[in-house]
Formats: structure tokens, sequence, C-alpha cells
């Protein structure tokens, strides 16, 4: 009987494997984890990039950003300017509906801008659109932006989808906070904050067939977590943000990663009010003295690229053009000498806990290599909300900060380098050439000549070096080796999730 | 006045200070709902938004006045909504709570079913190699703080077997129980090791001084089998103190294991009290704390009750 | 001296204070700069370098030397440990005494107080705490010792209760010694033996809660050491650099061992029911 046991054990373990091996296969829904939650529905008043991604899905703008950054039709087929560029006219999709199956209007896109530029209704990019002076609505497909002036920049800023367009019976009735009726490539079925979301297809999409029957989302905030479970089969997509854990997939087999560097800098942000760095000497001398690759390297592992202000490809200038580029630490002490600082200064330098999750690594490097020339650097980490609310007051005497870009330079920097700026007096530094430069870059519509400009810009602001910028990291997606179609963006956005197939 | 009625009559008086507190406590913590909720962006608010922002939290009213409010509703046994997840308190604890109460239940069995046998033997064997090793790992198991028991337990996992915890969406028991518990065996395994190294402890000591009493002799030399005295006499004497162990241990892990749930990625009440701190969801986080505080208070009277009924002779004016 | 005697004869009690000597040794040594290497600098040609001859627990990230890290991070955890029990064991002793002897009104005040600290969750207690502060090293002291007092409290209160109802207090009373001399004198004196077993566990647990803070990024900050943080920073990179994960945890679980191996004795030794067995 003994030669009988081997067969029925592994009998046994095959059916027991079998239970689990099954369900995945019977399964056409992708099952996506993530680390960061929505925080809320409402599509106008989400700022945080976790609801932003997450709500794409659902909702559409008029145009959207393609992979590399250029306007790409959603809701609007086409678009024109008018000559002066003070008249924006776009056509609507034809057959596009929202979820409850009534038809995308004119109205509903007047309506949705009506409630963004309503003050009442808080929307977090209001800013961008109060150059509207009025939207009028020929037919039911078409719609005109007048505007108060030239303003080329306007069309990119409709690609967000804090300019998401939304029926005019939801905002009526007051539902947008709680449901979700977009018109997007995927409907909405439930949401448990910080714990997960059900996403089916939308069959009715105009925009095309989506492949997989749903979205089954569940949010890990520990990225280790997504990796087990990525590796345990048990999850089928997943969005990293931690290098790290990202460099960890590609060795795992069955497992692929996809990577696009971001329009989000990291850079460490001085204070040209206070102290040593009011002299320019100074602040050139900490750009020279850094290694900008050796931060990269060390704390995010060399996984992401050194950047300059410009960080989408479009614009900007070659890195290793801009000033000081490359560690010169013998320019950076006669730098400090000149300016009467031959000895060093001590200053601090505050960095957010976990956010980015480099932060405060890069504070540590920066510290060590900013000691070189004498700089003594008090490392302060501080709570997430502590740390907002000091960046916001522009208490601090260095920042490390993680800042959020754009597809364009002007929407990009618009908040700080100007001199009506919101965040004047967080980026502690303006001066002539920057605000004319700006401004310029707002109304020129010729392509180059705005090539031309921002490049331009980018060498100011390094030269001037009220920030020092350092590098760009990659946005990571890491699936299954049978999941198929997804492409990364420089915007991290999931819009690609329309197109993925799963070939079991 | 008898021990466990003093206690009833200053339960209401202890939630009284838990509530006034972490009703402090929480709005001191610097920052607010409005940066937690918006980050860098809340520099761009307007005035009028800001002010919509502050009625919306509630920020703008009185502080007794709001503390007279919160405190007024949970005596109706309405703890308020949770900004973040837009879902009355007492509806986010029960969701969480579930998880938290498995995980308590799961690691006092397992500590149960591997530290009183352990404690048994060892007593039974006492100063033999047996008895040696068990104390040794024992001790071992009480000196390792659970996060670190959580991280070496993953680390081996990954390493030894090229696996890691099956950690992926959190299904709860009644929908798949097998599927849980495969989730559910390392997180109560990292939080049972302190737990299992005191129950072989208490188990081993709690048997060694039984059986040295007289009775347990006398048992003994009337011919009662050794196996007899050690089931039937020793043993529900030996329980007594780890009814008291027991039932405190419950109490702390019913308020969740903030870090092992941290480490685990699991959703249980530790980790949203964690978060809503983050996010300054001031109503969930006084709803999580009283409530845990509660059950804590409750746990321990249960266990002065439990320990009074069992073993007569405690006289409870001496505590 | 008798009891350090006793403890070296005691086998669990031996163990325990080497272990917690050596410990020591290695904190005082790290803190002095006897380290092998300066437990900050940096070293970009040597990062993240498996245990070798040179360095014997290998680097981290940034190129430091993990033993030297390892020094000054013991040290750096005994020193929040200690501070922040002696200080539980200060305000809990004054605590607990005058709860025990004043009584009435100022027993109920404190000891309901104390009740509501024990009613929360420790770890959630001292985040909160720590959150209103901003993290540091004192904050952790304070936040911890916060956390400790009510044990002590309760602790003194029981015996300084019990001691208060016996005779010999009446009669030094009657022979004209003041309250004060009583409360010092004969209270104090009993009291050193449950205290001394507390504080040598109450030790083991700070350990261990400091650890924990810092594992959570709000204890001791960088670029300075302690073993939480190093455990925290490991987390990332257990796959790629085992030593960083292993050797913090490892120090960290025998420390506490050697205090509780410690406490295990001396509850041995002055326990007057073990006492008496043992004589």
């Amino acid at each position: 009987m003994k030669h009988f046991s081997k067969p029925l054990t592994a009998m046994g373990l095959a059916l027991a494997l079998s239970a689990g091996a099954l369900s995945p296969a019977m399964a056409e829904t992708l099952k996506v984890a993530w680390s960061q939650d929505a925080t809320g529905l409402d599509p106008h008043k989400q700022t945080a990039f976790s609801s932003i991604r997450f709500l794409e899905l659902m909702y559409e703008p008029l145009v959207r950003l393609d992979a590399d950054a250029a306007i790409a039709p959603a809701l609007a087929t086409d678009w024109a300017f008018n000559d002066e560029a003070t008249e924006l006219t776009l056509h609507l999709q034809a057959d596009a509906t929202f979820h409850d199956g009534t038809p995308v209007t004119s109205a509903d896109v007047k309506a949705t801008f009506e409630r963004i530029l309503d003050e009442e209704t808080g929307a977090s990019a209001r800013a961008n659109y109060t150059s509207i002076t009025e939207i009028v609505t020929p037919d039911d497909k078409t719609v005109v932006f007048k505007l108060d002036g030239p303003n080329v920049p306007f069309l990119t800023a409709l690609a967000t989808l804090n300019a998401a367009i939304v029926p005019a019976s939801a905002i009526e009735a007051g539902t947008l906070g709680t449901e979700v009726v977009g018109s997007g490539p995927f409907k909405f079925e439930s949401w448990t904050p910080n714990s997960g979301a059900k996403l089916v297809a939308n069959d009715g999409w105009a925009g095309g067939e989506v492949a997989i029957d749903g979205l089954d989302i569940s949010v890990l905030p520990d990225e280790t977590a997504i990796l087990a479970a990525l590796r345990s089969g048990q999850v089928d997509f997943a969005l990293i943000n931690d290098p790290f854990v990202a460099t960890l997939i590609p060795q795992t087999p069955g497992l692929k990663l996809e990577k696009a560097p971001v329009l989000s800098y990291h850079v460490l942000q001085l204070n040209a009010e206070r102290d040593a760095m009011t002299e320019l000497k100074v602040r050139q001398a900490i750009s020279c003295a850094l290694d900008r690759q050796d931060i990269l390297d060390t704390a995010l592992l060399g996984e992401g690229a050194v950047t300059g202000p410009m960080t989408m490809a479009a614009y900007g200038n070659e890195v290793s053009d801009l000033f000081c580029y490359e560690q010169d630490l013998d320019k950076a002490r006669a730098l400090m000498s000149e300016a009467g600082f031959a000895d060093g200064f001590s200053a601090e330098i505050m960095a957010a806990t976990g956010e980015p999750p480099t932060a405060a690594s890069e504070a540590q490097v920066i510290q060590s290599q900013l000691a070189e020339i004498g700089i003594d650097l008090k490392i302060q980490l501080l709570e997430l909300n502590v740390y907002v609310d000091r960046w916001l007051a522009g208490d601090f005497d260095m920042a490390v900060a993680l800042n959020g870009g754009k597809p364009d330079p002007f929407t990009m920097y618009n908040r700080y380098w100007m001199k009506e700026a919101t965040f004047q007096k967080v980026a502690h530094y303006i001066d002539d050439d920057l605000d004319r430069l700006m401004t310029e870059g707002r109304v020129t519509t010729d392509p180059e000549a705005r090539k031309e400009i921002f490049a331009e810009l980018e060498n100011k602001l390094v030269e001037a070096s009220p920030w020092v910028w350092l590098y760009t990291g990659f946005s990571y997606a890491a699936a299954q080796e049978d999941v198929n179609g997804f492409v990364a963006t420089p915007t991290g956005s999931l819009f690609a999730l329309s197109d993925v197939t799963i070939d079991r | 006045m008898p021990y466990p009625l003093k206690r009833l009559l200053a339960f209401p008086l202890v939630m009284f200070g838990v509530s006034v507190f972490v009703f402090i406590a929480i709005r001191l913590v610097p920052g607010d709902a409005i940066t937690a909720m918006l980050g860098t962006e809340s520099g761009l608010l307007t005035p009028a938004q800001r002010e919509a922002l502050t009625a919306y939290f509630g920020l703008d009213q009185n502080i007794f006045v709001q503390f007279w409010r919160w405190l007024s509703g949970v005596v109706q046994g309405d703890f308020g909504i949770s900004t973040t997840y837009g879902q009355p308190v007492l509806r986010v604890i029960f969701d969480h709570f579930s998880l938290t109460l498995e995980l308590a239940v799961l690691s006092m069995l397992l500590s149960l079913v591997i530290g009183l046998p352990a404690g048994i033997y060892a007593a039974t064997h006492k100063d033999r190699p047996g008895d040696l090793a068990v104390r040794v790992v024992a001790m071992l198991g009480q000196s390792t703080p659970g996060f670190v028991v959580g991280l070496l337990l993953i680390f081996s996992l990954s390493v030894f077997f090229g696996v890691l915890p099956q950690m992926g969406s959190f299904v709860p028991f009644w929908q798949d129980p097998l599927g849980n518990l495969s989730q559910m065996i390392l997180p109560a395994l990292t939080l049972g090791t302190a737990f299992a190294a005191a129950v072989i402890r208490v188990s081993r000591s709690a048997m060694l001084d039984i059986l040295s009493e007289d009775y347990v002799r006398t048992a003994r030399s009337k011919g009662l089998s050794r196996r007899r005295v050690i089931w039937r006499h020793a043993l529900p004497n030996a329980l007594i103190p780890l009814v008291t162990l027991s039932g405190v241990e419950f109490g702390y892990l019913l308020g969740g294991a903030v870090l092992v749930e941290q480490i685990f990625a699991l959703p249980g009440l530790g980790r949203v009290v964690l978060d809503a701190i983050q996010q300054r969801d001031y109503a969930l986080v006084q709803g999580t704390i009283l409530f845990i505080a509660f059950n804590f208070m409750v746990v321990n009277l249960l266990v002065d009750l439990a320990y009074a009924a069992l073993d007569p002779r405690i006289r409870f004016e001496t505590k | 001296m008798s009891l350090f005697r006793d403890l070296l004869r005691h086998p669990s009690g031996r163990i325990g204070l080497i272990i917690v000597l050596v410990f020591l040794l290695a904190a005082i040594a790290g803190k002095a700069g006897l380290s092998p290497f300066d437990p900050l600098a940096q070293d970009r040609l040597a990062r993240l370098q498996a245990p070798s001859a040179s360095h014997l627990f290998g680097t981290d990230m940034f190129g430091r030397d993990v033993l030297s890290r390892l020094m000054v991070g013991v040290a750096q955890s005994f020193i929040v440990s200690f501070f922040s029990v002696a200080v539980a064991t200060l305000a809990g002793t004054v605590l607990g005494l005058t709860a025990a002897w004043y009584g009435g009104l100022w027993d109920g005040i404190v000891m309901r107080l104390m009740d509501v600290l024990l009613a929360f969750p420790a770890i959630l207690l001292a985040l909160l705490i720590i959150a209103i502060m901003g993290p540091s090293g004192w904050t952790s002291i304070l936040a911890i010792a916060i956390v400790y007092t009510p044990i002590f409290t309760r602790v003194v209160r029981g015996p300084a209760l019990s001691l208060k109802r016996r005779d010999f207090v009446d009669a030094a009373r009657s022979f004209g010694s003041s309250r004060r001399y009583i409360m010092s004198r004969h209270l104090a004196l009993n009291l050193v033996a449950p205290l001394t077993v507390q504080i040598t566990l109450a030790l083991a647990w700070a350990l261990i809660t400091e650890a924990g803070l810092s594992f959570l990024g709000l204890g001791t900050q960088p670029p300075q050491a302690s073993l939480g943080l190093m455990l925290a920073d490991a987390r990332n990179l257990m796959e790629m650099a085992p030593w960083l994960l292993l050797v913090p945890a490892v120090a960290l679980s025998f420390a506490v061992l050697g205090f509780n191996l410690l406490g295990d004795a001396l509850r041995d030794l002055l326990d007057p029911k073990t006492r008496r067995a043992l004589a």
C-alpha cells in the first residue's frame, strides 16, 4: 500500500491548488491595487492626485493629454482658436452619453463651467478659467468659450479632471459629492474610502470598446503589501510610487513594470529672503555644490532623471547645458568666499515625513553634500500637515519638496514666478525678467516662439537659483505578464486602462 | 462598597475624562482638516471658500459649543459624521471593528493553544532540558516587539520560500473563510507571540505553585494517577491567573494593533485611528478612541468579576 | 551590595546583567566616539555593502557603517528609555504616595485620571502627544513617561495604602515624627522592592515603545540613529540588504531580553514570598 501514498498526496495538492487557480481565470475583472485612495467623489473639488486618477476612469474632460503630453480628443472631437486666441470653439462627440443614458450636450458643458466658476462651489481649478467671459452654445454639440484676452494655455487647462463635464441634472440635484454619473469608460459601482472600489465597464462609451468587464480596486497603503499581492497573483495591476518596491518587480518572474518620467519634480527650495541666501552667489554656490545625480542615486536608487525647471519634454534645454549642473566644489567655495561666507553658515532644512518617501533621504544627502562648503544644516522632519502650513506661510530656510508639474510651463509656474503670483511668498524670489517672460508665454500663440521663451525662463531660473531643481522620478505601473495594453504617461493617468486586455 | 460596584460608578467618570482628553488633544495637533484634505492647494482658496470649508468642518464654532454638541450626540448614540468617509462614525467603527475583533480572537486562540501546553509541559518537566528550552523561547518571544516579529516573519518567508504573505484585497471571514484565515494567520502570529510567551510563563509558574500545594500532594499520595492530578486538580486552579492575563490582553488587542495592522496592511481599527489623526478627522478620532477605551474598561470590569467568581479568596479592597 | 551578589548567583540575573552591561558598554563607547567609523559619515562609494572585515555589520543606503550606527542607536534608545522611566517613576511615586496619604478627594482625582490614561491604548496616547508637540527625542521621553506614569502610580499606591494602615506609622507619629519624615522614611523604604522590579520591566517596555515610535517616524530624527529608525529604513531594502533588518532587530530583542531577565531575577530576589522559600 505504501506506493499509493505519493500519487494520493499529489492529487490532494492538485485539488488544493486548483481551488485557488481557477478563480482568476473565470473573472475578466481587472484586480487593481494602489496605496493612496481617492479623498472624494466631486470631480471639480479634488486636488489629490489619487482622487483625480480614480475619477478620470469615470469622468471625461473636453480634451485630454496623450502619452506624449500632447492634446488629444476626449468629449470634444475637434477644436480651434480664433486668430487672436481670444475664442475657443469645440465640437462634442455626436454619440457621447452619460452613464444614465442621457446624451452629453453643450448645455451640460455650460452648466459644468458655470459651476466651476461659482465661488460657492469651491472648485479647485477655478483660477484657470476666470478668463472666460462668456460661454455660447450655438447648438447641442458646439461650445464656444469667449476669453478676456489671448490665452493659449487655456486649451491645455481644459485637459484636466477638474474640468470634467458633469450632467446639468446632477448639478441641480446636488449629488456630485455622493454619486458618479460621468461619460467615461467605466461606471461607478461602489467605493469604500481607504478600502477599495468597484467599477464596471461602460458598454455605451462613445470613446471605444472596453475589453475588460470592470475594475476591482483595493487600497493597500503599504506598497510592499502591493508587491506581495502581485507576487501571489491576487492583484493584476498596481500603481507603485516607491522606487524601492518598483525595482523589485522586474526581478519577479511573471510580473512586468511600465515606467514613465513624471512632470512633478524634486526640488530644494531656498528662502532667498532670509540671511545668507539673500546673496545670489550663496544660492549659486549651493547649486554648484550639489551632485544631483548622487542624490538621485541614493534617495531614489537612480530611478529618475536629473531635470531643470522644465520637466515636460516639449520645453526647456539640454540638462547638461544648465548652469552648474555638474558638481563643482571649487567654484562653490569660491562663490561662497566672494559672497563673504567663506566659513559657511547654519540653516534649517525642512522635509515632510513620508511625503515624498524620499524626503528624509534627500535631506540627509543634501546635508552631507553642503557640509563640504561649510553649510551646517539641521534637518527638521515635520508631519505633513505641519509642513504644508509652514510651506504655505513661506516659513523655512530651505525645504525639500516634491512639487507638481503641468504639461504647460505657464500653468505650471504661474503660481510662483510672477509678481502677483499666489505662491510668491512660498517662492521667495521674483525679478522683472521672470515676470516678463511668463507674461510673454501666456499671450504668444506661435509654438516655436513659446519654446524659446520658456527655454530662456529656464536658464534665468537656474542662474538666479531661487530654488535648486533636482530631478523627476518615474511613475510606475506593475502588472501580471498577461495584462496587456497599458501605457504609462507623464501625468500618471490611468485612462489607458480602458485599452487593457487580460490574455489568460 | 463592594469593589465592582465602585468600578461601575467610576465608569462614566472615566469615560467623560477620556472624552475631554481626546477632544482637546486632537485639537491641539497643529494643522486642520482643510490642510489635510487639500494639501498645498489650500493656499489657493479664496477667503469665501475657506470660510465655507471651515463651516463645513464645523471649525467655526466655539469650542465649548462643539464639545457640548458632540457629547450630547454621543450620549444618544450619535458619534457624528466622519469627514473622510462621509459616513456616520459608528458605522466606520463597526465596519473595521470586525477585523480587529477577529485578529484579537485569533491571536488569543493561537497563543493559548501554543502557550498552555508548553507551560504545563515545562512545569511538569521542571529544570529538565525541555523546561529550559521552553523558557528560553518564551523569554525571547516576550522580548521581541510585535512589529519586529512581523518584519522578521515577512523577511523569512520572502527569503526562504520566495513568497510574501497574502496581503491582497482583504476578504472578510464570512465571504471566504479560508482566504481570510490565510491572510490573518501571520498578523495573528505576530500579535500572539508576546502573549503566547506570557501564557507559557504564567501557566508554568501557576502550575508549579499548585503542584507544590498540600492537597495535590495528598491526592498523589492517595494513589491518584499523575495525569489525573494534573488535569482534574492542578489545571483548573492554574487557569485563574490565565483568565486575568487573557482578559487584560484582550482589552489591549481590541484597541487595534496599530503597528501590526500597518505592516500587514490590514484595515482594522488601529489603522482607522492613525489615518483619522493624519486627516484631522476630529469626529472619527474622538469616536474611535472613546470606543476603544470603552471596550478596554468593559473587558477589565468583566475580568475583575470573573476573577472574583473563580477565586472567592480575592478581597477587592486590597487592590 | 548583597543584592548585586545575589543577582550574580541567580542564573537569569547573571545573563541579564551581562547582556545589559554589554549593551551599555557599546552605547557608552559609541557616545564617546569610539565606534569604528563616524556614525554620520556618508560614503558614496560604499553604499549597501554586505558585512565584511572593514564593515562588520555592513553599510546602509548612505554608505554609513551599520555597527557604528548601532552603537549610537543603542545609546539613543537607552537614553530615551532611561529618562522616560525616570520621569514616570518620579511622577508615579509622587502621585501614588500623595494619593495614598491624603486619600479622599485627591486620591479620587489622581486615580480616575490614571484610569483615563490607562484606558487609552499606549501607542495611540504617545502618538497624540507627539503629534501635538512635534517629534524629537525629548518628546518621545515625555510621551513614554506619560504612558507609564499610571502604572507606577498604581504600583506605589497599593503598598503605600497598606503601610499607612499599619501600626508603626501611628507609632512613629505618636513619637512626634513629622508627616514628611514618616512618608519619606518608612513608606519609601518599603516601596523600594516593588519599584525596582517595576522599573526594570518598564525599561524593557520603554525600549519597545521607543523603537515603535521611531519606526513610525515619530521618535528619533535622522540623521541620528536609533534602533526603530534603523528598522524603518531597512524595510524597503529587506531583500536587497537583509543585514540592515537583522542587525537592529536582533540588537533590540536582546536589549529587551536583558532587562526582562534582570527584572525576573529581581522579582525572585526581592519578593518576600520567594525570598522565604529560598532561605
